[in-house]
């Protein structure tokens, strides 16, 4: 429907409802419809003049509708005139009309009372985080930094997650103040940027480094760089933060992925105990390990060559630099078969230990142990993304521990080279998260607002340096 | 105060048009508290209408109400309790049409606030809502019929001719008197059919129920066909949630029922040799239908995705494997290649009667496949190929990508 251009009387709408097919719901699609064209809220107050006079009252969902078109256009005075008549029609409302009133509320000079709505809101739910988004916005825009900051850590204390836009607005609205406690409550965002390894995106980081070179005093000045593959920033050339766990977070992984993802809920569902004790007892008998391969994935990685062909070149390429190897298989390989040749199998367990699974056990698992058993200099090589293995984890945290080991252990072998899977380069030697010393801070930052997978880190940085 | 009731006396009489207020029509469209503007309207009808468009009155008609209101409600205890708060958000959400069902009993509400999340919150109303949405249907219906029957009798009444049949009418209970005397029979000569029900804790309770209505289906299909398995619940724990849900299923009959119910395994009962677990996790495919055999199924309805748990159950108590040969003789498409339990328990029984595979794999959801296989698969493939890009114009590659998900060689890359 096409809603009209001016006000109508009673008549005209009566006339144009019956005309509509489902004449129920024709006061919703037409205000749907008025929202869609941002129609003047003049033509929908005669609707709902017309509604009013026809059947005395006026449906709560409609009464949103309105309310959305008022707070698109701002009309605060009508906002306003809504909340009374909501607030006195209904007992509570539900949180769709808070939004929308918070919305129109904040974005005008009478925020504060989005402020007493967000009050009122807490009373009978958790406010969602749009909510708290615009009050926050409201509140930083007009300078009040330590009533925003407030709202943020409550927020934040209640488990809603902020949005990027709530981080920026700090960011943003705090350029050119000065105080001490504002400074470290900033400096705590981007620390919660770091625990939850969240990039910003390019205008974030542009707010970040406007705030950084306004403040009075401070002397910090902002560069964009790539870092080099020795972690090295080419601007202040500070080395940046290792990849490698520390002691405590590789223990407490290894210990982990044991108990979550081999173990599981049922030892039986990826291998057997009897089998996964035979495995321990062949690793440790063996360890240390510098490379430990997927056989089975490794084999596929050229279609055309026979399949042990492929993992016999994996095998030569790797193992020049006197590499201890360690090949992770299946049982069927060693049957004799087209793809698989007893001599070039024979030839290859003289170069490196294998170990042969039931045909129907996940060697993933045996691969991760391996791994992490062998020690922090060891690497694994497969192109598997093990993204099922990460969701074995239970906790988000762990999770993170395992991104971040897979990004440092992780290789595989693109056409010529081995190199890391995740960011399509050598395996990193740096750790990829906001990090600072004091007087340097490093930002890694997206270049446009979504465009990276989940397991690709940026390449960009921002560097912070104060003189 | 004076004035403004005035002003509305003169909107309400300018433009409502007075049948309609005066006997209420239309309110039923908004099942809403509506306003008794009929009682001012009643006062003076003889006004004429007036041209004037003011925007704003209806602003005026929702407010005046309040005053009516205002008394009622500050009689009320200002803090609700949890729950009474939660019925009015839920009510609210209603208004704001969302898919809220009317009524919610106390319980309800209560599974409703321990939702861990919104969304689980929501999902759980939606639920709800679409239960009642079908219960107002079927009740609907069910008086539509009645209707229906009474106009029937009606008529017959007045033809009153008596009725006579060569045959015996037979009624219900002398049939399940039949049905009874097989399913007794096939206690003590029949082949026995094993659930498996130690999954109650791999499930929610949502999973365990539905688990149980589909073992009722096979349970009842079993006992109609005309070689009826005898039946075995092994595992199943007394006072399990198993149990519970069955007696609200079959009541007093859940003594009487013709199957045998244990708290013991397979292992104990049968001979490990002739046990078989049917999983669709095997790498194993079933050839033929083995009538030696005892055939083990877990009951189990696995909504959120847990692959290898029976097959670990088997691989644990050292059983044979099996899967049916599902993509041997069906050219599949798309869905999980795990049946429901009566599905399963249908293919069984045409297995056993007929050893006919085509006839049996017909009890697959028809959703799930595109047909029979009746040539080479590599020949199907280029037809599903081409079907599939003229239909859909769906990428050559994601075509190929689904082929191999569902034809995969021998042992799958991980």
């Amino acid at each position: 429907v096409q809603p009209p251009e001016k006000p109508l009387q009673a008549e005209e709408w009566n006339k144009l409802r019956e005309d509509f097919q489902l004449p129920g719901i024709f006061e919703e699609v037409m205000l749907n419809s008025m929202i869609r064209c941002n129609s003047p809220i003049d033509v929908a107050k005669s609707l709902l003049t017309h509604l009013a006079k026809r059947n005395g009252d006026i449906a709560y969902n409609v009464l949103v509708k309105y309310l959305t078109l008022c707070v698109h256009q701002g009309q605060v005075s009508e906002i306003r005139d809504m909340y009374d008549i909501m607030k006195g029609r209904f007992k509570i409302l539900e949180s769709g009309a808070y939004n929308l009133l918070i919305k129109g509320l904040s974005n005008s000079d009478q925020w504060r009372m989005a402020l007493t709505l967000l009050e009122e809101v807490k009373k009978i739910m958790i406010p969602s985080r749009t909510c708290y988004e615009s009050c926050i916005k409201a509140a930083s825009c007009h300078q009040e930094m330590k009533l925003a900051f407030e709202l943020y850590n409550e927020m934040l204390d209640k488990g809603v997650v902020p949005t990027l836009d709530v981080l920026q607005s700090f960011f943003y609205f705090s350029r050119g103040m000065k105080g001490a406690e504002l400074q470290k409550e900033l400096f705590g965002i981007l620390l919660y940027l770091r625990e939850n390894q969240i990039y910003p995106h390019k205008t974030f980081m542009r707010s970040i480094k406007l705030w950084f070179e306004s403040i009075p005093g401070g002397n910090w000045k902002g560069r964009l760089t790539k870092i080099k593959d020795s972690g090295q920033c080419p601007v202040c050339n500070h080395q940046l933060e290792d990849s490698n766990l520390t002691e405590e977070e590789y223990s407490n992984l290894s210990e982990r992925i044991i108990r979550d993802v081999i173990h599981g809920t049922d030892t039986f569902r990826k291998t057997s105990p009897k089998e996964f004790e035979a495995f321990q007892a062949f690793v440790e008998s063996r360890l240390p390990f510098d490379i430990v391969i997927d056989g089975l994935n490794v084999s596929h990685i050229k279609s055309r060559k026979m399949q042990c062909e492929n993992l016999f070149d994996a095998i030569n390429c790797l193992a020049k630099e006197n590499a201890r190897l360690l090949v992770l298989g299946r049982k069927h390989m060693l049957t004799n078969s087209s793809n698989w040749k007893r001599e070039i199998m024979k030839e290859m367990q003289n170069k490196a230990d294998f170990f042969f699974a039931e045909n129907i056990s996940e060697d993933d698992a045996f691969l991760l142990y391996a791994t992490l058993r062998s020690g922090k200099h060891c690497k694994f090589v497969t192109r598997d993304f093990l993204r099922d293995h990460k969701a074995c984890l239970s906790d988000s945290l762990t999770r993170h521990l395992f991104r971040k080991w897979q990004r440092g252990h992780q290789i595989y072998k693109n056409k010529k080279m081995f190199s890391s899977v995740l960011s399509q380069q050598p395996a990193f030697r740096y750790d990829c998260v906001v990090q600072t010393t004091g007087d340097t801070w490093h930002i890694p930052y997206k270049d446009v607002f979504e465009e990276k997978y989940s397991y690709q880190v940026p390449r960009n940085w921002l560097c912070i340096q104060q003189k | 105060m004076q004035s403004a009731n005035t002003l509305l006396r003169k909107i309400v009489r300018s433009s409502v048009p007075p049948f309609a207020a005066q006997h209420g029509m239309k309110k039923d469209l908004f099942p809403l508290r509506t306003l008794s503007l009929s009682l001012c309207l009643k006062q003076d009808k003889s006004c004429e209408p007036s041209e004037k468009l003011d925007l704003d009155e209806w602003k005026k008609v929702m407010k005046s109400g309040l005053q009516e209101e205002v008394s009622e409600t500050v009689s009320e205890p200002k803090e609700l309790s949890s729950l009474a708060a939660a019925r009015e958000t839920l009510e609210m959400w209603r208004l704001a049409g969302r898919a809220v069902p009317e009524k919610m009993s106390e319980d309800q509400i209560k599974t409703f606030m321990e939702c861990p999340s919104k969304s689980a919150k929501k999902k759980y109303l939606k639920f709800l809502h679409l239960k009642e949405l079908y219960k107002k249907n079927d009740k609907r219906k069910a008086e539509e019929k009645r209707e229906r029957k009474l106009e029937a009798q009606d008529q017959a009444s007045k033809t009153d001719e008596p009725k006579r049949s060569p045959f015996v009418c037979l009624w219900s209970s002398t049939m399940d008197k039949a049905y009874n005397w097989r399913a007794a029979q096939s206690m003590i000569f029949g082949q026995p059919l094993v659930f498996d029900m130690s999954y109650e804790k791999e499930m929610s309770v949502r999973e365990v129920t539905n688990t149980v209505r589909q073992l009722v289906l096979s349970e009842s299909c079993n006992r109609r066909s005309v070689d009826p398995f005898h039946i075995h619940f092994c595992n199943f724990k007394h006072d399990s949630l198993y149990e519970r849900e069955f007696i609200k299923h079959y009541r007093e009959a859940w003594d009487k029922l013709l199957i045998t119910v244990t708290d013991q395994c397979y292992t104990e009962i049968f001979p490990k040799d002739k046990l078989i677990y049917l999983t669709a996790d095997s790498p194993k495919v079933m050839k033929t239908f083995d009538h030696d055999k005892i055939y083990i199924v877990g009951s189990m309805v696995d909504k959120s995705i847990k692959t290898g748990v029976s097959l670990a159950r088997a691989k644990r108590l050292g059983l044979e494997t099996a899967a049916l040969p599902l993509e041997k003789y069906l050219l599949w498409n798309t869905g999980a290649k795990n049946l429901t339990l009566d599905q399963m328990m249908h293919i069984l029984l045409t297995l056993k009667d007929t050893a006919d595979w085509k006839k049996a794999l017909e009890f697959v959801p028809k959703r799930k496949y595109c047909g029979f296989v009746n040539k080479p698969v590599k020949e199907l493939k280029k037809t599903l190929d081409l079907i599939n890009m003229l239909k859909l114009g769906k990428g050559r590659e994601k075509v190929e990508k689904q082929f191999a998900k569902n034809y995969p060689k021998k042992y799958k890359l991980k």
